[in-house]
């Protein structure tokens, strides 16, 4: 039962600006000139700042958009533990694998682990690790349309759930048919315009500094000290140190095993783009993290000066776009905040998708189902596996499940103790081997599984929070994975001095 | 080829590992990361660790959160804006390291032949 009505303005500006996305598209393939695979990463050197605005844009989803403010708003300081998981993250990236696997020079997660560990069954296993982990993270992005969707067309929000999914489905046939591309640095300048501009005119309604609303938020959360309003401030008021360490380690290894972060790596056209553009891509980023609190404590302001109870949490992941409507900034602004947070969510879920399927098709149809399979064939099942998986996220979304950045951190335990202990060890130890791989992978898909089923109560429920199961789970991998490679006979030589010469070589 | 024979080349060392990383452009990159690593670990995992350990409260109320920064207390600021700020100059950091470091080891052997590239 949603209270939302219909939006006209919100809504025409939507359409408006996906229409603007599949003409820029359209018009940089068109400049390009080549055909872009089915990828999507059209190869071109656009510059260490372009790089970077593509790793924000490609990074920001409807967990930096909406779900960072939306935990805020509820947890206070422990959502600190998403802020700095996800940026410490690519720290790790850089300074253990960035280099490394762009000289490795394999496309994909699994074609890495197919070709590091020599093993069809260990890419078998990526793929469908791959696989999980794009389901996992879209079921969030899909919340966070069905929310947006629900507040733009005044549906319920199961309604706006199957509106939304047609909605991103037609997207992606349209830009398929038409054969756009993605332009990441647009749809980047795009998102942060309308995630900062509405958010200094919201500040300024309420009286806080305008200008700088990353920095006069602070005196919001005085004001709001004193109320029954306030946002915890206090470290553990919503969680245990232990938890806090948990959920940003988890989050920082995820980061740093992601395949659609990773990916981004085998494209850069050279090492040392490679590495600086994370600099920039960290930054682009920040932006929008050094932000999005503001939001939730405008809100608070707003709900404590017309004495109004807090929003119930189910709501909370739509603080951002509540946060404009209340302080009165005109509805058209509100739908700009919508559209970014729309877009944002649209990205993500064509690049997941399209990395899922293509894991599909490429990795596990073309290998093992069957090798005899035409390239018109193969274009065939990725779509088809699209269409599967658009349906099965949708599935798993119209169940209430938790907060958008609570869902995403599960993908991210997910990686974090499968993907990245396999990067790791792949790269930074030459000994590692298929067996190794392919039990680690194993262990880490069964440690984030069964830290969904643990329940919350017992001592094991404890040590593996749903969320964080990785702070524990990736070192029991990496162990494991040392002791079966101990056990069994070295990787061929063959890749080892590849290792060796290739891949740690100035 | 057929991997799994143990004979360790004669002259060819093909050994990988982080903990104890070959002579030369290996060791000094990873002196470097364990560099960055101290860096990263110390104010991402040290700074709360220290918050619980000088708390006064179970709430974590303690010196740093009645000390305030730009109207933030201070360990909201120090989680929330400034570990950005030091990650990004952390990436910063290693890669001017990195950089002179490549720079160093690939011009005074610009044709040596040691590369068995096939």
């Amino acid at each position: 039962m949603s209270t939302e009505t219909f939006k006209t303005l919100p809504a025409l500006l939507l359409g408006l600006a996906l229409a603007v996305f599949l003409l820029v598209g359209l018009f940089s393939r068109l400049r390009r000139g080549t055909s872009s695979s089915y990828y999507g990463v059209g190869v071109r050197s656009i510059g260490r700042i372009g790089i970077g605005a593509a790793i924000a844009s490609n990074w920001m989803s409807a967990a930096s958009f909406l779900g960072i403010a939306g935990i805020f708003y509820v947890k206070g300081y422990f959502a600190f533990a998403y802020v700095v998981g996800w940026t410490g993250g690519y720290v790790l990236l850089l300074i253990l694998m960035a280099s490394q696997i762009r000289r490795f020079g394999k496309y994909t997660a699994p074609e890495f682990v197919g070709a590091r560990y020599d093993s069809p069954l260990a890419r078998l296993l990526a793929a469908v690790i791959a696989i999980l982990i794009s389901l996992i993270y879209c079921v969030a992005q899909y919340k966070g349309i069905g929310l947006v969707f629900s507040w733009i067309f005044g549906l319920d929000y199961t309604r706006s759930l199957l509106l939304g999914t047609l909605v991103v489905i037609s997207y992606l046939v349209i830009s398929g048919t038409l054969g756009a591309s993605r332009n990441q640095r647009f749809q980047y300048a795009v998102l942060i315009l309308s995630f900062l501009l509405p958010l200094m005119l919201i500040a300024s309604k309420l009286g806080y500094n305008g200008l700088l609303p990353q920095i006069s938020y602070g005196k919001a959360l005085q004001d709001l000290a004193g109320t029954p309003a306030r946002i915890e401030t206090a470290p553990w008021a919503h969680g245990s140190p232990y938890q806090w360490l948990a959920l940003c380690f988890t989050l920082m290894l995820g980061t740093a095993g992601l395949p659609h972060v990773l990916s981004r790596f085998y494209t850069v056209p050279n090492v040392r783009d490679a590495r600086w553009s994370v600099v920039w891509g960290l930054f682009f980023i920040g932006l929008l993290y050094w932000s999005a609190p503001a939001y939730a404590a405008f809100a608070r302001v707003w709900q404590v000066r017309h004495g109004l109870p807090p929003m119930a949490p189910e709501m909370a992941d739509l603080v951002v776009i509540k946060a404009g409507e209340w302080a009165g900034i005109p509805l058209w602004v509100v739908g700009i905040i919508a559209v970014g947070a729309i877009s944002a969510a649209f990205s993500t879920v064509s690049g997941l998708l399209i990395t899922g399927a293509g894991a599909f098709s490429y990795d596990i149809y073309c290998r093992f189902l069957n090798p005899q399979a035409s390239e018109s064939k193969r274009m065939r099942v990725a779509k088809g596996a699209t269409l599967v998986l658009a349906a099965l996220v949708v599935l798993v979304a119209a169940q209430p499940l938790g907060m958008i950045a609570e869902i995403t951190a599960v993908a991210f335990a997910l990686a974090g103790n499968t993907l990245f202990p396999v990067f790791l060890l792949g790269i930074w130890w030459d000994r590692a081997n298929k067996q190794g791989a392919i039990a680690g992978m194993l262990t880490g898909t069964a440690i984030t599984l069964c830290a969904l089923l643990l329940p919350p109560g017992s001592a094991l429920g404890a040590l593996f929070p749903w969320t964080s199961s990785a702070f524990l789970g990736a070192p029991l991998v990496v162990l494991v994975m040392i002791v079966a490679s101990l056990a069994t006979p070295p990787p061929p030589e063959e890749i080892r001095r590849f290792l060796a010469e290739n891949v740690h070589s100035p | 080829m057929s991997g799994g024979t143990e004979s360790p080349g004669p002259a060819k060392d093909y050994r990988v590992n982080f903990f104890k990383p070959r002579a030369g452009f290996m060791r000094r990159e990873v002196r470097f990361i364990w560099l960055m690593l101290a860096g990263w670990s110390l104010l991402t995992f040290g700074f709360p660790l220290y918050l619980a350990w000088t708390e006064w409260t179970a709430d974590g109320t303690g010196p740093l959160t009645v000390t305030t920064l730009f109207g933030f207390p201070f360990h909201y600021w120090f989680s929330g804006q400034f570990l950005i700020v030091w990650f990004i100059f952390l990436c910063f950091l290693f890669n001017v390291l990195v950089d002179h470091l490549i720079d160093r080891f690939r011009h005074p052997r610009a044709h040596g032949g040691d590369r068995h590239v096939h």
